[in-house]
């Protein structure tokens, strides 16, 4: 269920955009296939790595967008909007909850004592549970910008733009983001260092 | 230099998102500023770890539901753009017809322009170094070296016989390319710039904080830790590393070699780093350590002439041959190893024989640190530089000392 997070190969233009104002749905598909897993995605990390919330909420997303992408005026770049109206779903679905959610699979940190000589696959694939369980500890207001940093790969402009807020509060917000991972996974620093 | 901490900017300076100039100043604080390192030192984890959140796949059915959603909307009449969307056959009939192979058309050509324009695009934009030519016709790609050419990343700069070329590393430094060299630009961002070097020569003065700069090489890898130095690498893929001002460290896997300024240091491939050792030891020592680790030894008793005369030859400054080899030598050699070096250097209290013939890490470091001494004609200043970036590099590491 996951992969290396890359940019969508297909060319999300104007023209798309357009056509789904008029309503195709052909042109729909062609965003949601662009956009589907990186909006899946952000739902994943907002909502503790429960997948059956995330897919509800990305349809949510979706079908937020098709009914209002008509107000969507070209202002601002197609992408910042889209953004805008993914946290603020997960962010009012958060509220909605008002409470956390597990993940489905519990997820140890493994520690430096405990780890053994594996295939380096496994490694990686334990580094990247790690590294989920440890976004998931992150205050949502140091989450958010870490996941458009890295699973968008938005600039600080873009992710201050989403966001609403001001470029030195997105640099300040995953500064702490950075800390509190590096502090959670002190234990792992020599793996990553290993693999690089 | 502590007037202004860079704590702050250490996020963004890692993600590239400062100015030149201001990641050129904290970069230069960085050097001079230890508690901003250990900052750095925490950032740079972090990104490193946020850099391997995977993105996760969305389920296939989603599209089906979310169809189905749509579907409902539709039908209780909640949405206007719904029933606009889900009716768009219904209302335009004749688009059924044609609109399959027009699609195809379309996305053929969107496709192909889409690429081609993502390849420009790519081509513009991807980082790349300043490049100059030194002598001769050096070359990137199929393009001569000029005074402003640039090195982007993936792109292989190439040298004749009679060619140089000077690389402009960032803002941390300068790497002089030798002649018949060939060298690719791997990577460049503020937390790491890496070039390979597949043959030849190169010579890099860089002023950076360390492991920021690295050079690949077919049989190891250099990791500058604010230094200056020559690397070569020949034809077999072997390479020859020799220090002149600093640190460097050589590493493959978990084979590394700590090399100072006066020293180098061989690599071979599917081996490694070998021992480091003194420029200045004699040519029978530096023939002796090369048998000893990169021979094929098919006996014990095979490598016995060559063991015994790095021991007998070995001078106190020499213990940096003999520190290294502690920890790649069978226990019963090790004992050895351990008793010349106690001899040319007592350990320091709380390292024990045991502990050293142990491979017990903070005995083999204690030891080290008292050695260094003898190691670097260096000044007061210039060793407690060296003794903070060792600090922090072995903070990074965790594997130095072990085999």
């Amino acid at each position: 269920m996951e992969q290396l997070a890359v940019m969508p190969e297909t060319i999300i233009d104007e023209q798309v955009v357009k056509d789904c104002q008029e309503g195709d749905r052909e042109a729909f598909r062609l965003l949601f296939e662009a956009y589907k897993d990186r909006v899946f995605s952000i739902a994943v990390y907002s909502f503790h790595g429960d997948q059956t919330a995330a897919g509800d909420v990305t349809q949510q997303i979706f079908l937020k967008l098709m009914t209002s992408i008509c107000q969507f005026r070209g202002e601002s770049q197609f992408t910042t909007w889209l953004h805008r109206l993914v946290v603020n779903t997960c962010v009012d679905e958060q509220r909605r909850r008002k409470r956390y959610l597990d993940f489905g699979e519990t997820i140890a940190l493994p520690t430096t004592g405990e780890r053994k000589p594996l295939e380096r696959r496994y490694e990686r694939r334990e580094l990247a549970d790690c590294v989920k369980a440890a976004i998931n500890e992150l205050k949502p207001k140091f989450r958010m910008p870490v996941l458009l940093k890295y699973v968008d790969e938005l600039s600080y402009a873009e992710i201050a733009n989403v966001l609403g807020c001001s470029k030195g509060t997105v640099a300040s917000r995953l500064n702490r983001g950075h800390k509190q991972l590096a502090r959670r996974l002190a234990h792992l620093r020599d793996q990553v260092v290993l693999e690089d | 230099m502590f007037a202004k901490h860079v704590g702050k900017e250490l996020s963004a300076y890692c993600n590239g998102e400062l100015s030149l100039h201001g990641a050129s100043e904290v970069a230069e604080h960085l050097i001079g500023c230890p508690r901003c390192r250990a900052m750095f030192e925490e950032i740079k984890l972090g990104v490193n770890l946020a850099e391997r959140l995977p993105e996760m796949k969305a389920p296939d059915s989603l599209w089906q539901d979310l169809e189905a959603r749509l579907d409902a909307l539709v039908s209780t009449g909640e949405s206007a753009s719904a029933r606009q969307v889900t009716s768009v056959r219904a209302i335009r009939p004749l688009a059924r017809i044609w609109q399959p192979r027009f699609l195809a058309i379309a996305a053929t050509l969107i496709i192909a322009l889409g690429l081609g324009a993502f390849w420009f695009y790519k081509q513009e934009t991807r980082p790349s170094w300043e490049v100059a030519r030194l002598d001769g016709s050096p070359t990137i790609g199929s393009a001569i070296v000029n005074d402003k050419s640039r090195l982007a990343i993936g792109q292989w700069l190439e040298t004749d016989n009679v060619s140089r070329a000077k690389i402009q590393v960032g803002s941390i430094g300068q790497v002089e390319i030798d002649p018949n060299s060939r060298v690719k630009l791997v990577q460049t961002r503020p937390t790491e710039h890496r070039l390979e070097l597949a043959r030849g020569r190169l010579s890099a003065h860089i002023w950076a904080p360390p492991r920021l700069f690295f050079v690949d090489t077919p049989s190891a890898v250099a990791a500058d830790l604010g230094c200056a130095y020559t690397l070569e690498v020949d034809d077999e893929g072997g390479s020859l590393l020799r220090v002149t001002s600093g640190w460097v460290a050589l590493h493959l896997k978990d084979r590394e070699s700590m090399v100072p300024a006066g020293a180098a240091c061989a690599t071979r491939r599917g081996i490694g780093p070998g021992t480091p050792y003194f420029e200045d030891a004699s040519e029978n020592f530096r023939r002796a350590l090369s048998k000893l680790d990169f021979e094929p030894h098919d006996s014990d008793w095979s490598k016995i002439p060559a063991f015994n005369h790095v021991l007998m030859q070995a001078r106190p400054r020499d213990t940096l041959t003999l520190w290294h080899l502690l920890s790649r030598l069978e226990r019963a050699d090790r004992l050895l190893v351990y008793e010349r070096l106690a001899t040319l250097s007592p350990p320091p209290n709380g390292v024990t024989r045991e502990g050293i013939l142990q491979l017990e890490d903070e005995m083999l470091k204690s030891w080290k640190a008292q050695l260094e001494s003898t190691w670097s004609n260096d000044s007061g200043l210039r060793k407690a530089w060296i003794k903070v970036w060792t600090g922090a590099l072995s903070k990074v590491k965790g594997v130095e000392g072990k085999r």
